[in-house]
């Protein structure tokens, strides 16, 4: 028989009592993992969503990040072909990001407009039919959104009329544009909902509304290689001061200062469940080493050595806190799930994006947190165990 | 009827051996004192006694007499306030605790008046117990603790859990994890108290066939039938051993002691 063999068949001995504790042990471990996934998942969500079709540096406006502001980079046609000329550059793509409407019927339904260049664009991904050709002006892509926005049997070869330049306040038609639906796509950055269409970069740069000629959003460059891309970077900084250019990795560091409160939040809440969890395992333990101090006695007192003794007790906090961990998992990843629908319904957020990410690594560190928490708050009842006086004990016992 | 499972360590010692002349416990001027509330109680006023292989000693008297305190004294689960034991010829008081603890485990053999059996554990595990903190080896552990409880009459009973069996059968499987070590001596405290007498005379019977084998007994006992067995008796009174009967000489181990 194992120490920890032992430890399970001791934790038996009450099964209510063990029941409620695993329960407690298991709501403790699912917050830990919670806030471990909360901790990693913003930074690895976000990084994996700018990271999906490969381009890893985004030029915007100076001084704003992508779709941050209605700022636009003047020249995008020029600074494409500059880009595309580059030698570290693979590939290349400006787009565009405004208000449209689309007319269905009587009325105007509004919609977000992507204007892209399909041969580099690295912000969709079709789902039915075809992708635009990079010279399709008449062209125009759905998202699923925006299809049922427009009308329930809205498909590809239907004609949609855009409009743009529109000023919603006199409700003046601007500029019309009728568009034949190619595909339906998913993109990439839209929040849950988001009606958006697309079409290419010049048919959207004449309906977006007060914009530059030749304006676009932001550039998207993917590099040759992604260990140049640091120094890719800050040459293109160098070379084009009046922009700004991120890599993914500057990115995520200013989403990880922007959401910062999440990472201390869950940094807050996973210690104070591990002190939950040291808690109600230091309790048990010492509730069930003081109801068995006879048992211990006699063990002590047949030759079993304190260092056995302690190690059963603290077989018995290792078994709970697996048996609780087993259980704070299911139970974690439940929870994430559900807090996960309900911050990615906030506005603005992209629907790809997600909070809880569970991650390897700091699953593994989390588990061997937990798993020396479980070890440590076993070790005061260990200790009282093993320091039972034997001879009192067996004389209290027999009174 | 089984016999007592054999065959011995190399070194462990005979204890039943009536040949060996060394004695296997020698107390010497015992003494035991106790704080309660601010006063001094004397548990124990100087006792002495030596037991040879193969005895059955009886130790008898009225409670508070300082019975109990004496066993765990000998028994080295408490420590003297004067005063030395000897178990084969081991100073106990020259040893640290992992060495009292390990003589304990290897030399002495403890049966409770309460069991104090694991109920989590079956009635082989309970016995297996002792062997496993020894470091037996797995089969050899399970085989010698399944013959140690067909000795004590609970063959078919090993897979029971503790809390399944009655109170006779946890004294029994009590007495052969006591066993399982093949100690030099077998301290009982008062072992038939929680019994009813029928049950209780089946202790009885066993501690007999015990002693018959060769196992060296040393009991605390309420129960006259039980110090009726013993070949030598103390009579406890006020912490001081007040007299010494003897009832028979030792008698000859009938097979080999563990």
């Amino acid at each position: 028989m194992t120490g920890l063999g032992w430890g399970l068949k001791s934790l038996g001995r009450h099964p209510l009592r063990t029941s409620l504790s695993l329960a407690g042990i298991a709501v403790a471990a699912a917050m830990l993992l919670d806030m471990v996934m909360l901790s990693g998942g913003i930074e690895k969500s976000f990084s994996e969503m700018l990271l999906q079709r490969g381009y890893q540096i985004r030029i915007t406006p100076k001084g704003t990040l992508p779709f941050d502001t209605e700022a636009s980079l003047p020249d995008a046609t020029a600074l494409v072909r500059a880009l595309r000329a580059d030698p570290a550059v693979a590939q290349a793509g400006a787009v565009i990001g405004t208000a449209v409407y689309a007319r269905a019927g009587d009325s105007l339904v509004t919609l977000f407009g992507y204007g892209v260049q399909p041969e580099a664009q690295a912000i969709y991904q079709v789902v039915a039919g075809a992708d635009l050709a990079p010279d399709d002006t008449l062209g125009v892509l759905l998202s699923r959104p925006a299809a049922e926005a427009l009308g329930a049997d809205l498909t590809v070869g239907d004609t949609v009329v855009l409009v743009g330049r529109l000023d919603p306040q006199v409700a003046a038609a601007g500029l019309d544009r009728a568009l034949v639906v190619r595909g339906v796509v998913r993109w990439l950055y839209d929040y849950r909902g988001q009606p958006s269409v697309g079409a290419v970069l010049p048919v959207m740069q004449r309906l977006a509304r007060s914009q530059a000629p030749d304006a676009a959003s932001l550039v998207l460059v993917r590099a040759r290689a992604d260990s140049a891309v640091p120094a890719l970077a800050g040459r293109l900084r160098r070379e084009h001061p009046s922009v700004e250019v991120n890599s993914v990795a500057d990115l995520v560091l200013h989403a990880k200062r922007r959401l910062v409160y999440f990472t201390q939040l869950s940094y807050v809440l996973g210690a104070m469940s591990l002190v939950v969890a040291v808690l109600l395992i230091g309790t048990l333990l010492t509730i069930t080493v003081n109801e068995r101090l006879g048992e211990i006695a006699t063990l002590r007192a047949i030759g079993v050595s304190r260092a056995t003794v302690v190690r059963q007790v603290l077989a018995e906090g290792v078994a709970l806190t697996l048996l609780g961990s087993a259980l704070g998992v299911v139970l974690g990843l439940a929870t994430a799930r559900y807090l996960d629908a309900i911050l990615n319904s906030f506005p603005g957020l992209p629907e790809a994006f997600s909070f809880f990410v569970p991650r390897v690594d700091t699953l593994s560190r989390a588990a061997v947190v937990l798993l020396v928490t479980g070890t440590l708050a076993g070790l005061y009842p260990a200790w009282l165990a093993s320091r039972a006086p034997i001879a009192t004990t067996l004389r209290a016992e027999a009174t | 009827m089984a016999r007592l499972p054999g065959p011995h360590r190399d070194d462990a010692p005979r204890g039943g051996d009536l040949t060996c002349p060394d004695p296997v416990l020698v107390a010497r001027d015992l003494r035991k004192d106790y704080p309660v509330g601010g006063e001094t109680v004397h548990a124990l006023r100087g006792v002495s006694l030596t037991v040879g292989p193969g005895e059955y000693l009886a130790i008898v008297g009225p409670s508070g007499s300082g019975k109990s305190t004496l066993l765990q004294l000998i028994g080295g689960i408490d420590t003297p306030s004067g005063g030395t034991v000897e178990i084969l010829g081991t100073r106990l008081d020259t040893l640290s605790d992992r060495e009292l603890t390990r003589l304990r485990l290897l030399r002495l053999g403890f049966v409770f008046q309460r069991f104090h059996l694991l109920p989590v554990l079956t009635a082989r595990e309970n016995v297996e117990l002792p062997m496993a903190e020894a470091g037996v080896k797995g089969p050899e552990r399970r085989a010698r603790a399944r013959d140690l409880l067909a000795y004590v009459g609970l063959g078919a009973r090993g897979e029971h859990r503790a809390t399944q069996l009655s109170g006779g059968e946890m004294q029994r499987v009590a007495i052969a994890r006591a066993l399982a070590n093949r100690p030099a001596v077998l301290l009982a405290d008062e072992p038939t108290g929680e019994l009813d007498a029928a049950t209780g005379h089946g202790i009885l019977e066993l501690f007999r066939r015990l002693n018959r084998d060769g196992t060296t007994l040393v009991v605390v006992t309420h129960d006259e039938r039980l110090a009726d067995e013993a070949t030598r008796t103390l009579h406890m009174l006020d912490g001081r051993v007040a007299t010494q009967t003897t009832a028979q000489p030792p008698p000859r181990p009938a097979a080999p002691h563990p």
